[in-house]
């Protein structure tokens, strides 16, 4: 038995849904939400205008809200990056981690530089790290074909395991030998701290406004260059590719290490204008290598949306412990969460697919 | 074909070039000013820290009869902070790491919230927020909660820790209370116990309970505090049986119900016919209910879910310290300190016992409660040797504070290593 529904790629794009579709999936989420909030005897118009107000209209609120979107950016980036080229990185996590690793490596060493140098070490060898160790699962797959997505996910283990035993299973560089009780990494000097911009009343951390022009460089990368276009087409059309000469397997190489120096460079961030340790137990709580994967999916993989998008997402984070409380327990903003989240992505599929009902045979389409 | 590949690569070089050109411009140009330098300020305080042990009075300390200040310290030159609003009710917060029915560390906190709440009612209003990252979110979350009017702050997991030292020098009109760690500040306190009581008295439940003489124990990190707990529950197992030995698996993890679980089957498959878990869930008594093994808790009373394995665990009565320092918050008279609770103050408590454990057990545990709680640490009477036969504790002597504080080896008795330092 057939289903009476069924989804059916569009051929073309008409130029308004890119504007319609979003509107209409963030209206119906609060719609959903809504729902939601009335059944569990709360104002819907309360809750989402704390939302608005603690993520993005007021000052401090929104550049708290930077806060949050600033790794969520690089790692938006890496995984954007890689699934446009066909590659499935789930690995943006394990190569933060790294290029957090190297990062403190730099600060740490070089405490009596200039905050300059620190930083542009910092940078460096943050996305050094992070672009090597993307390099091996990117190897993996390029000459043994390897699913770079056991690879990667395996490698996320393994760099926390890394981690957990450069702060907690040994006396290594990182780790601070003064630390009592529970052991933690070595401070970084305050001259080593990335400085926060202050931009007409807002707070811009550094690696922020790094990430965004970052993010225009990759969107220029991919889409004015023979390099981005070759990517492109190795995607889309692999055998194509082969015919026509391109080297698929180079290019695997190529993106892995440019989407994991990213990512890396999201540790060096992370360490930098926020952390200024390696906080091997906090990395692995906060997961910004998956939540990334999130970001580049909702902003279909474009480098430049995916920054905006980390702006939206770190938003939405911290409306979320701000709206969670005695009234308000910290499931139902899951839920609303997921639901603004489900929404979007299913909104995005109508802008490739379009609904056709089926009845006796004859097809109708019911969604433009 | 060197050539080539250094033409296919020159993107890549040249993105990266150009971020980190970039990344030079930006921070030149920015103020180098940085506006959270907290480890000045944030002292470690090792030598303000109070000393229970020596000042708990020696005879006939009732458990949990004593008073909360006898176990607290203020800091040297410590003044009172007034964190009490001008109007209207005092408004308190707990931030917590974990999920508030988690059955272990954060539902214990959230206890105290709750006493608090019904020790005061109008007088305080009390708010929470749970599942909150160690990182940048927790400034974040404690500057949303001072814009929201809270002036009293209570920080639950050691990660927060460096986010509560910003926060205390950027808020000095907030008292902050920690719970647990060590730095300090004028208006930031630190709140713990001696839960390595408790843990000697559950080692003398599951020593009785084993026949066999093999326990297993579930540790989450390699830490002194952590240390201390194993070693104190192994001297308790062996005070009832001399020859047994305790089996240590170190989960790296405090919250993880599916690894803790995992970690205690294969405790179980490997022989061991009792076991504690100090972990934040109660996740290794669903495996030791499987297999019908004796179990010790941490952290909260979970007799009612496990009759049929329960054995007893140590617990944590955070409201103990938690609803007089709200009072002296009240009271203009708040100070900020160091406390270390005990059996005397009610702070540890042994949670009830399961029908597992005998009357004879029962009454053992209970004449040994009565000594601690009347001579906190004192389970660590010399000879303590550690597991390669070298004395730590020499015969008679007892242990300092520093010595339990620092505790970096494993005692007679347990299997397992410390991870090489």
């Amino acid at each position: 038995m057939k289903s009476p529904l069924r989804l059916e790629r569009r051929l073309t794009q008409p130029k308004k849904l890119n504007w319609l579709v979003p509107l209409i999936s963030i209206a119906a989420a609060l719609a959903l939400g809504a729902i939601v909030l009335l059944l569990t005897g709360k104002n819907p118009l309360s809750a989402y205008h704390r939302i608005l107000e603690t993520a993005f209209t007021s000052k401090s609120s929104f550049s708290g809200t930077l806060v949050s979107a600033t790794p969520l950016a690089f790692t938006g980036l890496c995984a954007a990056l890689t699934f446009r080229a066909g590659i499935i990185n789930i690995g943006g996590e394990g190569q933060f981690f790294m290029g957090a690793v190297g990062a403190t490596l730099a600060g740490l060493a070089l405490s009596g530089q200039p905050t300059a140098i620190i930083i542009l070490s910092m940078v460096v060898m943050g996305a050094l790290f992070g672009g090597l160790y993307a390099v091996i699962a990117g190897v993996l797959k390029a000459k043994f074909n390897t699913n770079e997505i056991i690879t990667t996910l395996m490698l996320n283990y393994l760099a926390g395991i890394f981690l957990n035993y450069l702060i907690f299973g040994s006396t290594s560089y990182w780790r601070d030998p003064q630390s009592m009780g529970f052991p933690t990494g070595k401070q970084l000097q305050p001259r080593a701290f990335w400085p926060s911009l202050h931009i007409v009343g807002f707070t811009v951390p550094l690696g922020f406004l790094l990430a965004t022009i970052l993010g225009m460089l990759l969107w220029f990368l991919y889409a004015r260059t023979r390099f981005g276009y070759e990517v492109n087409v190795i995607a889309d059309a692999p055998s194509a590719a082969r015919y026509a000469g391109m080297r698929t397997r180079w290019k695997i190489i190529s993106v892995m290490a440019i989407a994991g120096a990213v990512a890396g460079f999201g540790g060096a961030s992370d360490v930098g204008d926020f952390r200024h340790v390696l906080d091997a137990k906090g990395l692995q709580l906060a997961g910004y290598g998956y939540t990334g994967i999130v970001v580049a999916a909702l902003a279909r993989y474009n480098p430049v949306s995916a920054v905006t998008v980390a702006i939206l997402m770190g938003g939405l984070t911290n409306a979320g412990y701000a709206l969670q409380g005695p009234n308000f327990p910290s499931g139902l903003v899951g839920t609303l969460q997921g639901l603004i989240l489900f929404t979007a992505v299913a909104g995005e599929v109508l802008t490739r697919y379009r609904i056709r009902t089926q009845k006796s045979g004859a097809l109708s389409e019911v969604a433009a | 074909m060197n050539k080539r590949l250094t033409r296919k690569w020159l993107p890549a070089v040249a993105v990266l070039g150009l971020g980190v050109s970039l990344v030079a411009c930006g921070s030149s140009k920015s103020d180098t000013a940085s506006d959270a330098s907290t480890t000045d300020t944030a002292a470690a305080t090792a030598d303000t820290m109070a000393s229970t042990t020596d000042t708990a009075a020696p005879d006939a300390t009732a458990v949990g009869s004593t008073s909360w200040d006898t176990n607290f310290t203020p800091w040297k030159d410590g003044k009172p902070v007034n964190c009490k609003p001008a109007t209207g009710p005092l408004k308190a917060a707990w931030i917590y790491v974990g999920p508030i029915n988690d059955g272990g560390w954060t539902q214990a906190h959230h206890e105290g919230l709750k006493a608090v709440q019904a020790k005061f009612g109008d007088q305080v209003v009390t708010t929470y927020k749970e599942n909150i990252p160690e990182g940048p979110q927790v400034l974040t979350t404690i500057d949303q909660l001072v814009k929201d009017g809270n002036t009293v702050i209570f920080g639950t997991s050691f990660g927060f820790q460096d986010a509560f030292v910003t926060a205390a020098g950027k808020y000095p009109n907030v008292c902050f209370e920690f719970e647990t760690g060590f730095k300090s500040a004028a208006n930031l306190s630190q709140a713990y116990g001696a839960g390595e009581d408790g843990d000697y008295l559950a080692g003398m439940a599951a020593g009785a309970a084993s026949k066999t003489g093999k326990v297993g124990y579930l540790a989450p990190f390699a830490i002194p505090e952590v240390i201390r707990g194993v070693n104190a529950f192994t001297l308790g197992v062996r005070n009832i049986n001399p020859a047994a030995t305790v089996q240590v698996v170190w989960t790296g993890t405090w919250f993880d119900p599916a690894k803790e679980r995992q970690a205690a089957e294969s405790l179980i498959s490997a022989g061991v016919d009792a076991i504690s878990s100090a972990q934040d869930s109660p996740a290794a008594g669903e495996a030791a209910k499987a297999k019908s093994i004796p179990w010790v808790g941490y952290d909260s009373d979970q007799n009612a879910n496990f009759p049929e394995v329960w054995l007893t665990a140590t617990t944590y009565h955070w409201g103990v310290y938690e609803v007089p320092r709200i009072q002296q918050v009240l009271d203009g008279t708040w100070v900020a300190g160091d406390y270390y609770g005990g059996l005397d103050d009610g702070f540890v408590k042994m949670a009830t016992f399961g029908k597992l454990v005998s009357a004879d057990t029962q009454a053992k545990i209970l004449a040994k409660q009565a000594e601690l709680a009347a001579n906190s640490g004192s389970q660590f009477t010399g000879p303590i040797k550690a597991q390669d036969g070298t004395e730590k504790i020499a015969a008679g002597a007892s242990a300092s504070y520093g010595d339990l504080m620092g505790m970096n080896y494993l005692v007679e008795g347990v299997l397992g290593d410390l991870p090489k330092s």
